[in-house]
């Protein structure tokens, strides 16, 4: 889903009426995750630009940790990405502290599509991407989402970001399944690195995280500094 | 005479006393006693459970303990269900400060926010005051390891060693005569449960009848997230009890 408005231009300066921008592609990022053998992955690029044409930041991750076995990555417009993170660390803390347990990954998907459907009408700009494992079984689960919440859980990948068509793309092409967590990685950073490429809204390196039941892989990547 | 003035919270009786708050703290006597004892290393909470039967389902959920974030936990004496709701309220406060600061909660900035809470039951709406004593025990960047106690009229302070509940003054005066604040966690961790059981009505302390919790530094380097709470196992109760048993207090 993509929310266009029209820009407005500076007061006394001239008008350009081929100046409309979407609000998702104001800061730029490109999200992947993946499902591999008893592992997940999931990968964010580096980028933090403001306005499109001003790259801010190259160390700006979009991955967040809501516990051991469980991550969540927003792309979009960026304050909302980040106010988004606090919301969702709010509600797993105080999950946690009452239920005495972490959350399944399912769980949260479904508070993070509700936290989005409260502002089914006035929403945030930010396209969620959850993956993780089950506490007790260790069963992966990933799932991708709108900006109000419309969840599609998958037993493959999963992408979002300014580039989807070539995320997916890549994607497609170089998945296979139950991959094991070193194979995944590769791939996962692979698809990632030519996925964004192509976009000049996304790149600037990448992160990746793989997680398996007792064993976290986090390795930053060097891609294409432009 | 006090029967005129008893009734209402929010009346003052000629000698200048609100009864319903003093009621309520006489009502905290009666329960289960708590002690907290702060040092360098971190804080230790022990307390005396008063709810003991085979029946009870023993889950996560602890009688007198509750952890109120990563940094900060409290021990409660009291009306348990009155308790809930303060601990829910202390919950929500601390998530939405970490939300909004993106920092933990300093201590005193909770416990402050309780204890207003707590206040208003005595001043506003004519309902009875919360007949909870809580001690919290907690670690923050700019006052490091920290003990507070607060009751049920909204009064709280900070405290080197303290005690709440049955017989909390043998036990402050034992504390007042054996707590050092250069103690070690250790040596805190002993002379909680021996004070405990110089208050509790039985002569030998068991394993079953306590609880105990700590917020410490996990490794040496005392950074926020190097602070975590923890509640002792069954294990560790069962040496110190066995310690507390066996060691003989000096006569004061």
């Amino acid at each position: 889903v993509e929310a266009k408005r029209e820009s407005r231009p500076a007061r006394g300066a001239p008008q350009n009426p081929l100046l409309a921008m979407s609000i998702m592609s104001y800061n730029g990022a490109a999200i992947i995750a993946m499902v591999g053998k008893n592992c997940v992955a999931i990968a964010s690029d580096l980028r933090f630009g403001i306005n499109q044409q001003q790259t801010t930041a190259v160390d700006m991750k979009k991955i967040h940790k809501i516990h051991d076995h469980l991550y969540v990555g927003l792309s979009g417009l960026a304050t909302d990405q980040m106010t988004l993170a606090q919301k969702f660390k709010f509600r797993h803390n105080l999950y946690k502290l009452r239920e005495g347990r972490n959350m399944k990954p399912e769980t949260f998907a479904h508070v993070v599509s509700n936290v989005l459907y409260e502002k089914r009408f006035g929403p945030y700009y930010a396209e969620p991407v959850v993956a993780g494992l089950d506490p007790v079984t260790g069963e992966p689960f990933i799932t991708g989402m709108d900006l109000i919440g419309a969840m599609a859980p998958t037993t493959n990948f999963v992408v979002c970001g300014n580039n989807e068509e070539s995320l997916f793309g890549v994607c497609e092409s170089m998945y296979k399944e139950n991959l094991e967590p070193e194979e995944l990685f590769e791939v996962i950073a692979q698809c990632l690195l030519a996925g964004v490429n192509r976009d000049c809204l996304s790149g600037w390196g990448g992160v990746v995280h793989v997680i398996s039941k007792d064993k976290l892989i986090t390795r930053t990547l060097k891609g294409r500094m432009d | 005479m006090a029967r005129r003035y008893d009734s209402h919270t929010t009346t003052f009786s000629p000698e200048g006393r609100l009864y319903q708050v003093e009621y309520a703290i006489e009502a905290i006597s009666h329960a289960g006693a708590a002690v907290g004892l702060r040092t360098n290393e971190g804080v230790v909470l022990a307390a005396e459970k008063k709810i003991l039967s085979k029946l009870l389902e023993t889950s996560v959920a602890s009688e007198k303990m509750c952890k109120l974030d990563d940094h900060v936990a409290v021990a409660v004496a009291g009306i348990n269900s009155d308790a809930n709701l303060l601990i829910n309220s202390a919950r929500l406060f601390a998530q939405r400060y970490a939300a909004g600061y993106s920092e933990p909660v300093p201590i005193e900035q909770l416990v402050h926010h309780l204890c207003d809470q707590k206040q208003g039951y005595t001043q506003f709406g004519g309902l009875r005051p919360f007949g909870v004593s809580f001690l919290f025990a907690g670690w923050d960047k700019s006052s490091g390891f920290q003990l507070y106690q607060s009751d049920p009229s909204g009064n709280y302070a900070g405290w080197t060693a303290t005690a709440i509940g049955a017989n909390n003054q043998a036990a402050q005066a034992i504390l007042k005569s054996e707590y050092a604040p250069s103690m070690s966690l250790n040596a805190a961790r002993k002379l909680a449960l021996k004070v405990l059981k110089q208050t509790m009505d039985s002569t030998i302390l068991m394993p079953e009848k306590v609880e105990m919790c700590e917020v410490a530094r996990a490794h040496e380097v005392p950074s926020e997230k190097h602070i975590r709470f923890r509640m002792a196992s069954d294990k560790e109760l069962e040496e110190l009890c066995g310690l507390a048993n066996s060691a003989t207090l000096p006569t004061s």
